[in-house]
Order: C-alpha cells, then structure tokens, then sequence
C-alpha cells in the first residue's frame, strides 16, 4: 500500500515556498522588477531618517536665535540705562 | 558692526522643508523603480543620472550664490554677506566632492569595467577636479587670515575668481574634447537625443528637488554660522566678572 506524501518537507523548504507561491498583496508590487522596489523602500527609509535629522536640528536652531535675540536684547537695554 | 540678526523663519520655511523631503522622497522611488533605458555597458546604472548629475547642479548654484554674495560683500560690507559666501562655497563644494566621488564609482564599473581603472582622466572628470581643488583653497585662505573683515574681503575677491574660471574649466574646454560625458560632440548636453523620454521627467523632477535640498542646507548652515558668531561676540562683550575679594 502506497503512503500518501509527506508535505511538512516542502513548508520547511524555503526554496519551494518562494517558488511555489503566486505573489500577492504587497508582494506583487515589492518582488517585481528585479525587487527594486525593495531597494527604493529602504532608500526612503534612510531619506526620511535623515530628514527627521533636519527637521529637529532646524528646531534647535530656532530655539537658539530666539536666545540670542532675546540676550542682545537684553544687552543692548543694559547699555541704554 | 552691523548686527547678524536674521529675519526668524516663518512657517512657509517649515512647509518648504516638507515639500523638498517629500518630493525627493518621490524622486527616490521613481528614480529606483522606474523605466530605464537598456544601453549597453551602462544597462540599470542609468539610474544613476538622477543621482549623480543634480549634484554638479548643486556645486554650480551654490558657487553662483558664494559669488553674488561675495560681489555683495565688496560693494555694501555688510558682515551677512560673508557668512552667507562662505556657507554656499561649502555647500557648492561638498556637494561637487560627492559628485566627483558618485562619478568615479559608475565610471569604474561602466566604462572602466575589465580594466580596473578608476581614473582615466576623463577631461570634464579632471577640470572639475582642479575646480574643486580652485575652490577648496577658499577655505584654506579663509583659514590664514585672522582679521575678520580682511578675511571676508579677500575671499571674497577670491571667490569671485574661482567662480569666473568655473564655466571654462568645467563647460567650454570638455567640450573640445574626447569624453564619456555628454556635449563632448560639441552638441548640446541634455538635448532629446541624451535623454529617453521616460527617464527625462524624473532627471527634471531629481534636478528640481536636489536644488531645492541644497538651499535648505544652505538656510540651515548660515543660521547656525551667524547664530555662532553672535553667541561669541555676546561673550566676547560680558562685563569682566566682579572679583571677590576676600
């Protein structure tokens, strides 16, 4: 009597995993073209780090000019009395 | 001294800083994903166009910006003027060395590729290098003058010739000769037949926005120099501390 196959092989096997399954869902945008959506992804990734970098610093900057305006303000009112 | 105060940002300088972020964002992707042309030796290095060259766009506009300001300088001598120069040259110039660095890399494994060459002194490649260098001696004659209005009046001077060597050495004299660049066949460069229709837009679009983002730093460098002097001269003008006498 001929056993029925043994499929808990083939879930273990990556390799057959990816080829058996038709891409769905975001799948089937991000793994056509060669995955170069996957290389814009992260690209965006690293852009919107850098820019939140930019955004804070420029915040500090702002923090600080009102600081000095406000020491020669200060100063200059010190000067005139 | 006149004073460095700048007029605060309003919050159209905030919404400005989203649209640059977003629209390279947008550039990014469209610039990685979409369509290339296929052309031997280059193949999907072409991407690199949306890359590469806007940075050379930058390093131009940035040392028109040091020159205008520079020009300025001289003619009214107002201290902002030279902050303003000496932020845009270093803008200008490190976006030309990230440039010139980005060119090496797709040279090699494109044109250069089997040969293991990494510099063939490519004319444009090489003018652009003796700008750099033109340019990088700014900084170095800036950094050998103590006084501060002499220091921005000679650089200033200086920047003035190093930006009126720039479209000789970096424009006219490529074109008279043999180069992997575009324009060497004296044609003009990026003319309809330089750039495919699909990827012409995005080159447009990366050009735009990379300008855009070198303004924003540009913003940013000169608020936090001026911002850096006045913090010293405020030190500098303390009453001497009270000494305690005891």
């Amino acid at each position: 009597m001929q056993t029925p196959a043994d499929t808990t092989i083939a879930l273990l096997d990556t390799t057959a995993a990816q080829t058996a399954a038709v891409p769905v869902g975001s799948e089937a945008y991000m793994l056509a073209a060669d995955k170069l959506p996957v290389v814009a992804a992260v690209m965006l990734v690293v852009w919107i780090g850098i820019v939140a970098l930019l955004f804070t610093t420029e915040r500090r900057l702002a923090r600080v000019e009102q600081a000095l305006d406000a020491a020669e303000d200060a100063r200059a009112d010190s000067v005139r009395s | 001294m006149d004073s460095l105060r700048l007029r605060p940002p309003g919050p159209l300088y905030r919404v400005f800083g989203v649209v640059v972020a977003v629209w390279l964002a947008v550039v990014i992707w469209l610039g990685v994903t979409g369509p290339v042309t296929q052309l031997p030796i280059l193949e999907q290095t072409a991407r690199n166009l949306y890359f590469h060259v806007p940075m050379w766009f930058v390093l131009y506009a940035g040392a028109l910006v040091g020159a205008w300001h520079s020009g300025r300088l001289l003619a009214t001598g107002r201290r902002i003027h030279d902050v303003r120069a000496e932020q845009a040259w270093l803008v200008s110039t490190v976006f030309g060395a990230v440039a010139m660095m980005t060119g090496i890399v797709w040279s090699r494994y494109t044109w250069y590729q089997g040969t293991g060459i990494w510099w063939n002194n490519d004319p444009r490649q090489s003018m652009v290098m003796v700008q750099l260098l033109i340019g990088g001696a700014y900084f170095i004659l800036r950094g050998s003058v103590d006084e501060p209005r002499r220091r921005g009046r000679l650089a200033a001077v200086y920047a003035l010739f190093a930006t009126a060597t720039m479209p000789f050495l970096t424009y006219v004299l490529p074109r008279r000769l043999a180069s992997l660049h575009p324009g060497a066949e004296a044609n003009p460069a990026f003319s309809e037949m330089d750039i495919a229709a699909d990827m012409r837009w995005i080159f447009y679009a990366s050009a735009a926005g990379f300008l855009l983002l070198g303004w924003w730093v540009y913003t940013l460098r000169v608020r936090s120099a001026a911002a850096a002097i006045r913090s010293v001269e405020l030190a500098d003008d303390a009453p001497a501390p009270v000494a305690i006498v005891t």
